[in-house]
């Protein structure tokens, strides 16, 4: 297995969903899928079915909320978008990734240091 | 905090919604999953791969389609009906192999669930609902009450005009009603009987809203001036005098001398104003004729909904201030109405005991949750590796807190069915046992909807509080420990040892406090049998001689009918002597103002009085004071001369010799047969004879001869050498060869009425506590027996060592004991300290005997730590038994 490939971080996916959807507007699970694949330049390795877990897990606290429609190829498809309490729950979580991604980032070059 | 708890009930909508269209959306769940793998696959395709490879890549790359379902549905936080059916079969499956613990469980919950639904059943249809009539809950009675006295008593029927004025003028009520009841006497081929007969205002029938079981109820046509004349027939009367004959109906009957046509027969539970027939009145201001004679109605209003007692009773205050002044001699100087709730003016004398019991057997209940709790426990501790297990391999501590919660409720649901049905045999002894005439002739006592439902709600409860503590206390252990421990139990369960003397200590208490709520209740029956009665009530006949109003109105009337009467009998073999009165023991006369000569008084001064024949107290054995009883010259000449009792002296006269003074009765100068100037002189003075019932002190009474006012009905009092039961068929025949149009009613022995009127009601209350006091020990000894024998049987191991090592047989005896007898001690310690807080409330009840009774607590602590006592010494003697080396080599 490649080693550059990653399992998707607990609890990142629910924030990458988050921000696609405040991005790119509405949109449905396999187009989530495609998005989140296309950013990651295919480093992360998505087992796509757990975006729908995520999606009903956001869906229950009210973050986005799901609407049927039709999709590209004229087929029923289930859009999703974000809500406003979403987009607040986006910016708080983001807030958060950066700072503890920042703790790890300083953490991981104090250990490249004493190595070095 | 705020976002979780809209998280949980947002969930709880989706779970809800899932409910009802679960399947619908599963299957969009689906759709979206198959489109998004359709898609997937097309991008493969477009990418080179045949279909086939794409499917499969598209997959892949999915996942595990089942798992997300399974996902989806754990995200439903509520559990789904699947996985409690699958909780349910495994509890069964464990409870049926654990059989022992199932069935004293539930023998256990199913004895203190039964209790409580018995007798919840009978505050239920005594208390709580007992009438079957339209609005019942709002209907009411005005009583004057004199503000100058406590609580109780006051005057509860009403004068003609007063009853109109009320009905007319109040805007409180949405529907009224009156009754006043006198003896119907019904003449037929061989004789003359009693029947008790209630006089209804129009409406009545509409007011309670019950339709006839036969014909019609009375109609507003039935009460117009000349109209034929009808009457209307109770169920009971019509199935225990007439057999449920149905032919009579259409018939016209002999009533009071006045052919009436019976229009209608009662449902069973018709049974206002307790009368067998009911006679249609209409009140008018200026009548004249019997409504004078008994000049009192009882007036029944139902409270408009959106009224509150405390409106209705100040909106009459108002009315009756106004009546005051119309008819000031009903009225005390200062007084107010209280409005009462129907069922008050029956079931007094019983609520008090009812709610009693109802918190025993309460009690009763928790021992048993108490003792189930404890097995539960013992179990649980022998399930902890089962329980560890489970939380290794994943399950969440919910899902185990939820597994023993759904094996507790089947112990519960079971406990209730057994419950139940152990209340429906009770039931009918219990029937059987409560006293005649203290519940409302409406209500019958049964498993109602209401009740069941209670029961059911009782059994969840039940299984909360001994499930919930074992349940939380069992799943919150440390994992590794008991998988760890090898099981010989010298350091398992300290923290469930613990909660098991908890709970012996709260059986204890509770025990402890039914004990002495039954001791002291006994010890106040026993006081109760010991109050002086001032009569000797054996070997007398006693019944009631209602007259024809319209022959027998005055003195000479009345006279005239008796003397010749009093001598027939007394000339009667087997009679000893006989005697009339206007009053039955054990309660006194009517109540009169009252004045003596050459005293002053600054408060109103009033007396109970009765008429009797010269011999009334030589029938009944009350014993002469002072001066002389009646000579038969001052009855027959009606002389105004007195009798009176000891209580009347210390009261009235207590310095001065009472004899020769001159006594004022005001309420005969006012009578249907009036006494012109009332003055009474008093020639002796006799013991005091119960005249209130046992637990109120008796009060001021004066005797008077008969012959001088003839408007009370009078009662007759026979001594007898015989059985006194027996003489009834001999009475009855001299009564109709008196007058064959005078009946005889409520015939009965002195003995069993005042069994029934002074003893019946504390007796129900002292055997049912008894009973559950009992049941109550018995749960307790179980309790404390099977915690001592589980946790000593632990310590086999423990024993064994000690054994070894040189201890004897008795040092085991003795640790044993001891450590099982602590939380004993400490249940003592607290249930005579509930009780006697608890005191109060059976403090109410007790007669002779204050509710820190030294023997009786003595008594019962001494019964309860000798039978704990026993509880340990049974496993304390099989643990002093053990085989040293049976017990090390035991794994």
């Amino acid at each position: 297995m490649d080693k550059k490939t990653s399992e998707v971080l607990q609890g990142t996916l629910d924030l990458m969903i988050l921000k696609t959807l405040h991005a790119l507007g509405p949109l449905h699970g396999f187009g989530i899928a495609r998005r989140i694949e296309q950013v990651s330049r295919d480093v992360l390795r998505l087992n796509e079915g757990t975006v729908y877990t995520s999606l009903l897990r956001l869906q229950q606290q009210g973050w986005i909320a799901a609407a049927w429609g039709t999709s590209e190829n004229n087929r029923k498809a289930k859009f999703y978008s974000i809500t406003k309490r979403g987009q607040k729950q986006l910016e708080v979580e983001t807030e958060n990734w950066e700072r503890i991604s920042g703790v790890i980032r300083r953490v991981l070059r104090l250990e490249a240091e004493r190595s070095s | 905090m705020s976002s979780r708890r809209e998280f949980r009930l947002r969930a709880f909508v989706a779970t809800l919604r899932g409910l009802l269209h679960g399947q619908h959306r599963d299957d969009e769940f689906g759709e979206e999953i198959q489109e998004h793998l359709r898609l997937l696959a097309d991008r493969f395709v477009a990418q080179g791969m045949s279909r086939k490879e794409a499917a499969g890549a598209a997959r892949r790359q999915f996942g595990n389609t089942t798992l997300l379902q399974e996902d989806r549905r754990a995200l439903k936080t509520l559990p789904s009906i699947e996985a409690l059916w699958h909780d349910l079969r495994y509890a069964l499956r464990l409870l049926w192999k654990d059989r022992g613990f199932a069935v004293v469980s539930i023998a256990t919950l199913g004895l203190g669930i039964g209790a409580v639904t018995a007798i919840f059943s009978v505050v239920n249809n005594v208390l709580l609902a007992p009438f079957p009539y339209k609005g019942a809950d709002r209907m009411v009675f005005p009583r004057i009450h004199n503000t100058q006295q406590s609580e109780g008593g006051g005057r509860q029927g009403y004068r003609v005009t007063e009853v109109l004025e009320f009905t007319e003028h109040n805007h409180v009520f949405d529907g009224i009603t009156a009754a006043f009841g006198d003896p119907v006497l019904y003449k037929h081929g061989d004789g003359t009987e009693a029947l008790a007969g209630a006089r209804v205002t129009p409406g009545t029938f509409e007011f309670f809203g019950l339709p006839a079981l036969h014909g019609r109820v009375m109609q507003p046509g039935d009460y117009e001036p000349g109209a034929p004349p009808v009457f209307v027939m109770r169920h009971k009367t019509w199935m225990e005098r007439f057999n449920g004959d149905p032919s009579i109906l259409g018939k016209a009957f002999v009533l009071n001398d006045t052919p009436r046509t019976l229009v209608g027969i009662m449902p069973p539970r018709f049974g206002w104003y307790g009368a067998d027939v009911f006679v249609p009145h209409t009140l008018t201001r200026d009548a004249k004729g019997p409504a004078d004679s008994q000049p009192y109605w009882f007036l029944v209003g139902r409270l408009k909904p959106a009224v509150s007692v405390q409106q209705a009773e100040a909106e009459l205050t108002v009315i009756a201030h106004r009546l005051a002044k119309i008819h000031p001699q009903d009225y005390p100087p200062h007084f107010t109405v209280q409005v009462r709730k129907l069922g008050d003016s029956v079931v007094g004398r019983l609520e008090a005991t009812l709610y009693t019991v109802l918190a025993a057997v309460g009690l009763l209940l928790l021992i048993a949750c108490g003792n189930v709790a404890n097995l539960m426990l013992a179990r649980a501790t022998a399930r902890e590796k089962e329980f560890a297990l489970r939380a290794v391999l994943g399950a969440r501590r919910t899902r185990i807190v939820r597994l023993l919660i759904v094996e507790s409720l089947v112990l519960a649901i079971a406990g209730a069915a057994l419950g139940i049905f152990l209340a429906w045999g009770g039931l009918k002894s219990l029937v059987a046992a409560i006293p005649q005439d203290v519940i409302p002739a409406e209500s019958v006592i049964e498993l109602n909807a209401p009740v069941l439902t209670a029961t059911l709600c009782i059994a969840v409860l039940t299984a909360l509080v001994f499930g919930l503590v074992p349940a939380l206390q069992s799943s919150r252990r440390d994992l590794n420990d008991p998988l760890r421990d090898s099981g010989k139990g010298v350091s398992g369960g300290f923290r469930g040892r613990r909660l098991r003397d908890a709970v012996v200590v709260m059986e204890v208490a509770l025990s402890l406090t039914l004990l002495i709520g039954a001791g002291l209740l006994m010890r106040s029956f026993v006081a109760l049998r010991e109050v002086h009665l001032g009569l000797r009530a054996d070997h007398v006949f006693q019944a009631v001689l209602p007259l024809p109003a319209d022959r027998y109105n005055t003195a000479e009337q009345v006279t005239g009918f008796l003397r010749p009467l009093l001598a027939r009998l007394k000339a009667f073999p087997g009679v000893v002597n006989a005697a009339a009165s206007s009053a039955m023991p054990p309660y006194g006369g009517a109540e009169s103002k009252m004045e003596i000569a050459g005293t002053t008084q600054d408060e109103e001064w009033q007396t109970l009085f009765q008429q009797v024949s010269e011999e009334y107290f030589q029938v009944l054995r009350i014993e002469l004071k002072q001066g002389r009883p009646f000579s038969e010259g001052d009855v027959d000449d009606a002389r105004k001369v007195a009798v009176v009792n000891e209580r009347f002296v210390r009261k009235y006269l207590p310095t001065d010799n009472p004899i020769g003074r001159r006594v004022r009765l005001a309420t005969l100068e006012t009578a249907a047969d009036p006494v012109h100037d009332a003055w009474f002189e008093i020639v002796g003075v006799v013991d005091d004879v119960t005249n209130r019932g046992l637990q109120v002190p008796t009060e001021p009474e004066v005797w008077i001869p008969y012959t001088i006012t003839g408007y009370a009905v009078p009662a007759l009092m026979v001594r007898t050498s015989q059985a006194p039961g027996t003489m009834m068929n001999a009475v009855r025949r001299e009564v109709w060869a008196t007058d064959p149009g005078v009946a005889l009613a409520y015939p009965s022995t002195l003995e069993d009425r005042i069994s029934e009127q002074l003893y019946a009601g504390p007796r129900f209350g002292f055997l049912l506590m008894t009973i559950f006091a009992c049941i109550g020990l018995i749960l307790m000894t179980v309790g404390v027996y099977s915690v001592l024998a589980y946790s000593t049987s632990q310590k086999t191991h423990e024993i064994g060592i000690r054994m070894a090592l040189g201890a004897k047989g008795t040092d085991v005896l003795g640790m044993v004991v001891r450590t099982g007898f602590r939380p004993v001690a400490l249940g003592i310690a607290i249930g005579m300290t509930m009780s006697l807080l608890l005191g109060r409330t059976i403090g109410t009840q007790l007669v002779g005997v204050t509710m820190y009774d030294p023997p009786t607590l003595a008594a019962t602590t001494l019964l309860l730590t000798i039978t704990a006592a026993i509880a340990c010494w049974i496993p304390a003697r099989r643990a002093a038994r053990v085989d040293p080396m049976v017990a090390l080599r035991y794994e």
